[in-house]
């Protein structure tokens, strides 16, 4: 029973901190908000000259090979600046797709420039009447001459437009809902059929509509074994969805700094708002709330590192606890703001549409609560 | 990190289960949610039965009558041991939960040899007098006169919502020793034998329709001075000590899963719709959130532990382990009750009535002073928001 870091982890801590001191600020967030990419390749370049893409890869594909703990620390680093490079999508669900389900040949090909910030990958597998589950797939490839031939559609593809390949989800056997029979087929961006629509969402930041008329694939484009997508899907978007939630809290925390500041600035009735008791114990609920989803969140990433079978169910806990504390302690920072938390410029309001992904992405909290449920055999 | 025990942790955990299995008289266990209807008889009964066992004091080194467990030990035990419903032992809450470590940090030689024995063994059993009419949440305004003289304190006044009083024999109390000065100053710290002259105790009947709970009245009562801890005028200093202490035994996290547990078997064995209560997505859905709420604060106490075995000092978090606890137990007692449909309103039964039943009714009403007791969930927030957070007083 181990949830310390280590002093390796505390420097990587301090080191993103400076470098994200240095290199980002929230105005950048606004900018970027009219970008059409949505993030900086160049900043995404420096961070990947940090080495920040190779933690969880092996040292054969350039990588680090470093624990959970690493991943964990970095997010947090960067949800604290709501930094909108796609670290998530191409290292956590790309590229753990790969790494787990890829030949050898495939992860020789595109693991290393993943690491080295030349290459973007993610996976699309969310439909319309499917909410957020994993298994339901329509999306049709049937197979002629040996080729694959796609169509179908994906919906919220995420940082879909940026991406150079993306990871299909495909239902190559069974019936819609079915865990088996799903196939994962990796597709280039510019296939031949592929229609991309680009969706802003709440946060400033870029996802896609992905829609495949007869996309063409080959036996070697599939990750994994065929038929047998499901798991490796759950297992990468589980990990994905831990990464998140220490992007969550990390924006927690700097939520609590900015509305901590404000009441202990703000003055009204001739004194500081924050010495108001009803603000007061409004302010010790986010505190509370951060620090049990902070717990949640550890138990996770060591359930992860210690290869516990009861993985799943930890980070169906983390993540339901992460998104309702995110939420809920946004809210509350808008409602201590008062108007001015109603606006673009107070740096707040940028939380709480992060937030609200946040708690939609991988899943919200009635689908965790019902996964947790299932796990638990009820 | 890593969520595992070791082997070590593990075989330990096994043996306690195993003991627990083979030694819990039938009629105590499962008592845990409407603990305060237990005899108190049985309750001296199973502290003996421990104490025999050497299991006692999970927190004190051997030479002192402890297990000489390590931190992670004592963790283990007192989890498992609620986890398994067995029952909370009021016989000792105050006096080895509480007396004896300030004892031991503040008392002579002679105190620490004299009490610390006979708490252990159930021999005596203590309350707490820190309460008064008038000092509840500013406790510092309380009023109790002890009057130095000669070779006695005189003491004159009133306590309240004093537990266990009336099975008691020794009390520890904070008292007006000066009025001059601040509030604070001018309070000690005493011992005093409930069979002293001049004491009277008066039952209050509880919300649960016992007892547990009683007013305690001082008419010019002699306390030997050689019962003050520490230095007088400086008790305040020991109260506060007392809420250092409580820390990571503030609150029974096993006890959370424990209940949890018994949410869960409520609802597989009430059926709703000719299907168990469980199967109903609404309620499942409940449960799971629960779940979520109860596991987070379980892995808040084991990242607590984690800092305190390796010698740092624990951060924020746990200082809200009670304050948290108790709502969240609130909650649980909540979803029990719903959880027997049209049993849910019945009062004691006992013959009549299924244990459980009891159980979850007894639990419901009584949880309510979990958000009362030892600091309210304002007062614990105003704590938060000013020492933690920093927020300005004024």
């Amino acid at each position: 029973m181990d949830f310390e870091l280590t002093s390796e982890h505390l420097m990587l801590k301090e080191s993103a901190a400076s470098f994200i001191k240095k290199d980002h600020s929230f105005d950048r967030i606004r900018e970027l908000k009219n970008d059409p990419l949505g993030f900086s390749k160049d900043l995404w370049k420096k961070m990947a000259d940090l080495g920040w893409m190779g933690f969880i890869f092996p040292e054969e594909y350039g990588g680090l090979e470093l624990d959970y703990g690493y991943v964990m620390v970095l997010l947090e680093e960067l949800g604290k600046g709501l930094l909108p490079e796609p670290w998530i999508s191409s290292v956590l669900l790309g590229g753990n797709l790969i790494l787990s389900g890829g030949t050898d040949s495939q992860k020789k090909e595109i693991l290393p420039k993943i690491i080295s910030g030349d290459l973007f990958v993610t996976a699309a597998y969310l439909e319309d009447n499917g909410r957020y589950d994993l298994n339901y797939c329509s999306t049709s490839a049937t197979k002629k001459d040996g080729k694959f031939s796609i169509s179908g559609k994906k919906i919220f593809v995420l940082d879909g437009c940026s991406a150079d390949k993306i990871i299909v989800s495909v239902r190559t056997s069974g019936s819609t809902s079915d865990n088996d029979g799903i196939t994962l087929l990796l597709i280039p961006k510019n296939a031949n059929g592929i229609t991309k629509t680009p969706i802003k969402t709440m946060d400033g930041r870029k996802t896609c509509m992905l829609e495949l008329k007869d996309v063409s694939a080959s036996e070697d484009d599939i990750i994994g074994n065929p038929d047998d997508g499901y798991s490796l899907l759950s297992d990468a978007v589980d990990k994905a969805a831990a990464g998140l939630c220490a992007e969550m809290i990390g924006g927690m925390n700097t939520s609590i700094d900015l509305t901590v500041s404000y009441l202990s600035e703000r003055e009204q009735f001739g004194k500081a708002i924050g010495t108001f008791q009803s603000l007061q114990h409004k302010a010790a609920d986010m505190l509370i709330q951060k620090e049990l989803a902070t717990s949640a969140l550890y138990y996770a990433i060591a359930s992860i590192d210690s290869n516990s079978k009861d993985t799943p169910s930890a980070i169906s806990i983390a993540k339901a606890k992460c998104s309702s504390a995110f939420m809920e302690i946004t809210k509350i920072a808008i409602q201590l703001f008062g108007a001015y938390g109603f606006t673009n410029e107070s740096d707040i309001s940028l939380f709480i549409k992060r937030a609200k992904v946040c708690e939609i992405l991988f899943g919200d909290v009635n689908y965790y609560l019902d996964r947790l449920a299932s796990l638990k055999g009820y | 990190m890593n969520v595992s025990y070791s082997q070590k942790e593990e075989k330990f955990r096994e043996e306690i289960i195993e003991w627990l299995r083979e030694n819990t008289p039938a009629e105590i266990k499962d008592q845990t949610l409407g603990g305060s209807t237990l005899d108190p008889e049985l309750l001296i009964k199973w502290h003996k039965t421990l104490y025999k066992k050497g299991w006692i004091a999970p927190e004190f080194p051997k030479e002192l009558g402890g297990t000489g467990f390590n931190i992670t030990e004592q963790f283990i035990f007192n989890y498992e041991y609620s986890r398994y419903g067995a029952p909370r032992l009021k016989t000792k809450l105050m006096s080895v939960g509480m007396l004896a470590p300030l004892l031991l940090q503040f008392g002579s030689k002679e105190q620490q040899e004299r009490f610390i024995p006979d708490m252990l063994s159930g021999k005596t059993i203590w309350c707490q007098g820190f309460s008064e009419p008038n000092a509840g949440s500013d406790l510092a305004s309380l009023k109790t006169n002890a009057d130095l003289e000669g070779d006695n304190f005189i003491l004159n006044g009133q306590k309240t919502w004093t537990s266990m009083a009336d099975h008691a024999n020794w009390i520890f109390m904070l008292v007006r020793t000066d009025s001059s000065g601040r509030k604070q100053e001018g309070i000690s710290f005493l011992l005093a034998d409930l069979n002293s002259p001049g004491i009277t105790i008066r039952p209050i009947e509880a919300i649960n329709d016992h007892e547990p709970f009683c007013e305690v009245f001082f008419d010019d009562v002699k306390v030997p001075k050689e019962n003050l801890v520490g230095k007088i005028n400086e008790g305040w200093n020991l109260a506060r000590a007392l809420l250092g202490h409580e820390r990571l035994n503030a609150f029974p996290i096993g006890e959370v899963i424990y209940a949890l547990e018994t949410v869960h078997d409520n609802a597989k064995k009430n059926i709703y719709k000719g299907k168990p209560l469980i199967e109903d997505e609404s309620f499942r859905r409940k449960l799971a959130l629960l779940e979520v709420d109860c596991y987070s604060l379980l892995s808040t106490f084991l990242r607590t532990l984690s800092q305190l075995k390796v010698g740092s000092a624990p951060g924020p978090e746990a200082s809200f382990l009670k304050v948290y606890g108790g709502e969240l137990y609130q909650r649980v007692m909540d979803l029990n009750i719903e959880a027997i449909g049209p049993y849910g309103q019945s009062w004691y039964n006992l013959d009549e009535l299924d244990n459980s039943v009891h159980q979850a009714t007894m639990g419901w009403i009584n949880s309510r002073s979990l958000t009362i007791w030892g600091g309210s969930s304002e007062i614990q927030r105003t704590i938060i928001a000013t020492q933690v957070l920093n927020l300005p007083r004024k």
